[in-house]
C-alpha cells in the first residue's frame, strides 16, 4: 500500500473582532451582575446572503511514491435567500475553486452551480413548489446515504477530506419538486428530466449532465411517529422497469444517545459491471447503513456507523482485485467516488467531535473509517478556531491507495455551541 | 396566666399564616404568565459570554415560541442570526422532538437533549419554558433575596420538580417576588443535583401588555475548565404564530 499523507492549512477570510473586558468582583454571581450586556442584533430583512473566501495551503505525498506536491487552493463561496414577492423566493449557491495541481486532471478552475431555483409557497409553508436546480437530499447516516437517490455525479471538486464539506459542495438536480406538509408529516414529488447526455470536462460548465443526464422521479412520504420516532419512506424510479424502494428513522434513545437506519432496495447494475462499462445483467440487491451518536456533558459527541452496498465488491473479491489488477481496482474506486457508493461491501465508521478543546472556541473533529475489503484504516483530524467571521483550520490524514475515504459523506454541521 | 393566652394567640396566628399561604403552583403560574406572554410569540436574544470577566463571545439568536394546543408547552424554533458562520442554522424543539438544520447541507439532524444542553439553545430554554406546566412547585420558605438589579427583595423560594419526563432541568428552584410575582432568580440542576446555572431576571419593561424581563443574567457552571458563563437576553419582538410541528417544516421556514 502507498500512503499519502496531507497536511492542509484553512484560513476562511474575513474579518476580526473582540470586544472589551469587565472586572470580576469576588462573589461570582455579583460579579455577573456588575457586567453589561452587548447591543441587541437582528436581521430581519427577509434576505440572507454570505460570501466566503477560502485559502488553503498543504504538503501531498504523491500516491505513486515519486515525491510530494505543494498544493494551493483558493475557493469563493456564494449563497443568496430571497423573498422576491409574498409566497416566492429565490436561491442561489455557487462556489469557484482554483486548485493547483489538481490531482485529477481536471480544469484547475471548476466552478459549480450548487443550486439556482424559485420556490413557490403560495398558502404559507403547507405547499411548496420548487423549479430550478435544488439540492434534494435525504438519508439520516452521517457517511453513507442510501436513500440519497440523487447523489451521483454530484461532485464535481473534492476539495476536502472533510465529509462535511462533500456535503455542501454537491451539485443540485434540476428539476420540478412540489411539497405537501401537514402536522405531522409531509408527502413530496420531484421529477428531474434528462437534459445532457454525459457529464463535462469544462471547468466553468453547468454540468447539467453530471446531474440530468437520465429521467429521474422520486416520492417521498414522511412522518413523526412519535415524540422519539420519525421515519421516511421512499419510491424511486428512473427510465425503465426498475422501481427502487428506500427507507429510513431515526429514534431518540435516551438523553444522551440517537439512533438511525436507511436502507433502500435497487435493481441496476453491480458497481464492478459498471466499472467495465457494463451495464447489464442488472441484479436485485440491498444497501444500509445504521449508526447511534452519543454525546457527553463535556461537549464530546461520538458517532458509530456500520455501511453495507450490496452492489460493491465482497471482502475477498476486493482484495484479490487489488492484487491482481491495482490499475482496476483504482478505476473501480474511482467509479464509486463518481457515484458517492461504497466501494467495499462492509465498512465501519467513528466520528467523533470534541467542542471547546481546552480553549472556547478551538474544536477537533476526528474521522475513522474501516474498510472491510482490504482492511485498511482511513484516519481524518481537523483542529479548527473560529472568531466572528474567520476561521483557522489544519487538518492531516493518512489513507490507503483504495481511495475509499472519498466515499465517505456528512450530513451537517454542528449545532452552535 | 398571660403566658399561656399569649402561646394560644401565637399559635392560632400561625396557624392563620400557614392558611394564608399563598399556593405555590398558582405562584408560579403568575411568574410564567410575566416570562411568557402565554401565547405564541417570538424574542430576539443577544447572548454575551464572558469568562473570567472578559468577553469571548456574542451570537443573536431569535425563538419563536408557539403555545401548543395540548399540554400549554411551548413548541420553540430558534433562528440563528449571528455570528455569521451560524447565520440560517436552525433548531427546532417539540418536547423531546429535537432537530438541528444547516441551510449549508440540507441536512435535518435529530438532537439529544444532552446535544441540545451543551449549545446556546439551552440558554433560551431559560426564556421560554413554561414552569407551571412541566414542573410541580412547593413552597419551601419566604425569603429576602437579592435581584437582578442588586436589591433585596422579600420573595417566596420555590422546589420545581419535573412532571414531565422530557424537561431540560429535572429541578428547579427559583425566588418569586411576594409582591408582584416577578421571576427574580432561578436556579437549574440536573438529574444529578449538580448545579448548572443560576439565572437572574432583571430590566424589567413594558413588553407584550405588561412589565416582563428583558434581560437574563445566566452564570453556567457546566465544568470547571469553561469557567463562568454569562449570557445577557435581549428583549421581546412581535408576536408570531408558526407551524412549528416537525422538522421537514425546517427547510422552509421564512424569517418574518
Amino acid at each position: 500500500l502507498t500512503i499519502s499523507v496531507r497536511y492542509v492549512l484553512v484560513f476562511l477570510l474575513a474579518a476580526v473582532g473582540f470586544a472589551g473586558a469587565p472586572a470580576l468582583a469576588d462573589d461570582p454571581d455579583d460579579a455577573a451582575l456588575s457586567l453589561g450586556s452587548a447591543p441587541v442584533k437582528s436581521s430581519q430583512t427577509g434576505r440572507e446572503s454570505r460570501l466566503l473566501g477560502e485559502g488553503a495551503i498543504g504538503i501531498g505525498d504523491r500516491r505513486d511514491g515519486t515525491g510530494n506536491d505543494f498544493l494551493r487552493r483558493i475557493s469563493i463561496d456564494f449563497n443568496y435567500l430571497g423573498t422576491i414577492t409574498p409566497g416566492w423566493r429565490a436561491v442561489l449557491s455557487d462556489r469557484l475553486d482554483v486548485i493547483k495541481p489538481n490531482e485529477f486532471g481536471a480544469d484547475t478552475v471548476t466552478n459549480s452551480l450548487r443550486e439556482a431555483y424559485l420556490s413557490w409557497q403560495p398558502d404559507g409553508a403547507s405547499t411548496v413548489v420548487d423549479v430550478g436546480r435544488v439540492n434534494l437530499r435525504y438519508g439520516p447516516a452521517y457517511g453513507y446515504n442510501p436513500t440519497d437517490f440523487f447523489r451521483d455525479g454530484t461532485l464535481r471538486t473534492v476539495t476536502s477530506l472533510d465529509p462535511l464539506t462533500w456535503r455542501e459542495n454537491r451539485l443540485g438536480t434540476v428539476a420540478i419538486h412540489g411539497q405537501r406538509l401537514w402536522s405531522n408529516g409531509s408527502l413530496s414529488l420531484a421529477f428531474s428530466p434528462k437534459l445532457e447526455n454525459e457529464a463535462s470536462q469544462n471547468g466553468l460548465s453547468l454540468d447539467l449532465g453530471a446531474t440530468n443526464n437520465r429521467d429521474r422521479g422520486l416520492l417521498v412520504l414522511s412522518g413523526r411517529l412519535s415524540e422519539r420516532l420519525s421515519g421516511q419512506v421512499l419510491v424511486y424510479k428512473e427510465s425503465g422497469p426498475q422501481v427502487d424502494f428506500g427507507a429510513s428513522a431515526t429514534a431518540l434513545v435516551s438523553d444522551a444517545v440517537t439512533a438511525y437506519v436507511e436502507g433502500a432496495r435497487g435493481h441496476e447494475p453491480d458497481l464492478f459491471s459498471r466499472t467495465i462499462g457494463a451495464l447489464e445483467p442488472l441484479t436485485t440487491r440491498n444497501r444500509l447503513a445504521a449508526g447511534l451518536t452519543f454525546t457527553s456533558a463535556g461537549k464530546l459527541s461520538l458517532t458509530g456507523e456500520y455501511q453495507y452496498n450490496g452492489f460493491a465488491l465482497g471482502d475477498a473479491e476486493f482484495a484479490a482485485l487489488g492484487r491482481n489488477s491495482p490499475e482496476l481496482q483504482t478505476a473501480y474506486v474511482q467509479t464509486a467516488l463518481q457515484r458517492q457508493e461504497l466501494a467495499s461491501r462492509r465498512a465501519w465508521m467513528v466520528y467523533v467531535t470534541q467542542k471547546s478543546l481546552g480553549l472556547k472556541n478551538l474544536d477537533l473533529t476526528a474521522l475513522g473509517r474501516f474498510n472491510a475489503g482490504d482492511h485498511s484504516w482511513l484516519c481524518w483530524v481537523e483542529l479548527r478556531h473560529h472568531w466572528d467571521r474567520f476561521d483557522w483550520r489544519c487538518s492531516c490524514s493518512s489513507k490507503a491507495e483504495t481511495m475509499t475515504q472519498l466515499t465517505a459523506r456528512f450530513p451537517n454541521g454542528d449545532p452552535p455551541g | 396566666m398571660r403566658t399561656p393566652l399569649g402561646l394560644v394567640v401565637a399559635l392560632a396566628l400561625g396557624h392563620g399564616l400557614v392558611v394564608a399561604a399563598p399556593d405555590a403552583q398558582d405562584v408560579l403560574a403568575a411568574s410564567d404568565a410575566i416570562r411568557n406572554p402565554g401565547r405564541s410569540f417570538s424574542v430576539t436574544v443577544t447572548l454575551t459570554e464572558f469568562q473570567a470577566g472578559k468577553q469571548v463571545d456574542t451570537s443573536t439568536l431569535t425563538t419563536y415560541a408557539r403555545a401548543q394546543e395540548q399540554g400549554g408547552q411551548f413548541a420553540s424554533l430558534i433562528r440563528f442570526v449571528l455570528p455569521a458562520r451560524d447565520a440560517g442554522k436552525l433548531m427546532l424543539k417539540n418536547g423531546n422532538d429535537l432537530w438541528f438544520y444547516d441551510p449549508a447541507t440540507k441536512a435535518s439532524v435529530r438532537l439529544s437533549p444532552q446535544q441540545r444542553l451543551m449549545g446556546q439553545a439551552s440558554n433560551g430554554d431559560v426564556v421560554t419554558v413554561n414552569m407551571a406546566k412541566d414542573y410541580r412547585a412547593t413552597l419551601l420558605s419566604e425569603e429576602e433575596v437579592q435581584d437582578g438589579e442588586r436589591r433585596k427583595r422579600n420573595a417566596y423560594k420555590l422546589g420545581l420538580a419535573a412532571a414531565a419526563p422530557d424537561v431540560t432541568y429535572p429541578t428547579i428552584e427559583i425566588w418569586i417576588d411576594a409582591e408582584n410575582n416577578r421571576p427574580l432568580k432561578a436556579r437549574f440542576f440536573a438529574e444529578s443535583g449538580r448545579l448548572l446555572k443560576t439565572a437572574y431576571y432583571r430590566r424589567f419593561q413594558q413588553q407584550l401588555g405588561t412589565e416582563r424581563p428583558t434581560e437574563t443574567v445566566i452564570i453556567g457552571r457546566l465544568g470547571p475548565a469553561i469557567g463562568n458563563l454569562v449570557a445577557l437576553l435581549g428583549v421581546f419582538g412581535s408576536t408570531g404564530s408558526r407551524d412549528l410541528a416537525h422538522r421537514d417544516y425546517l427547510p422552509r421556514f421564512q424569517p418574518e
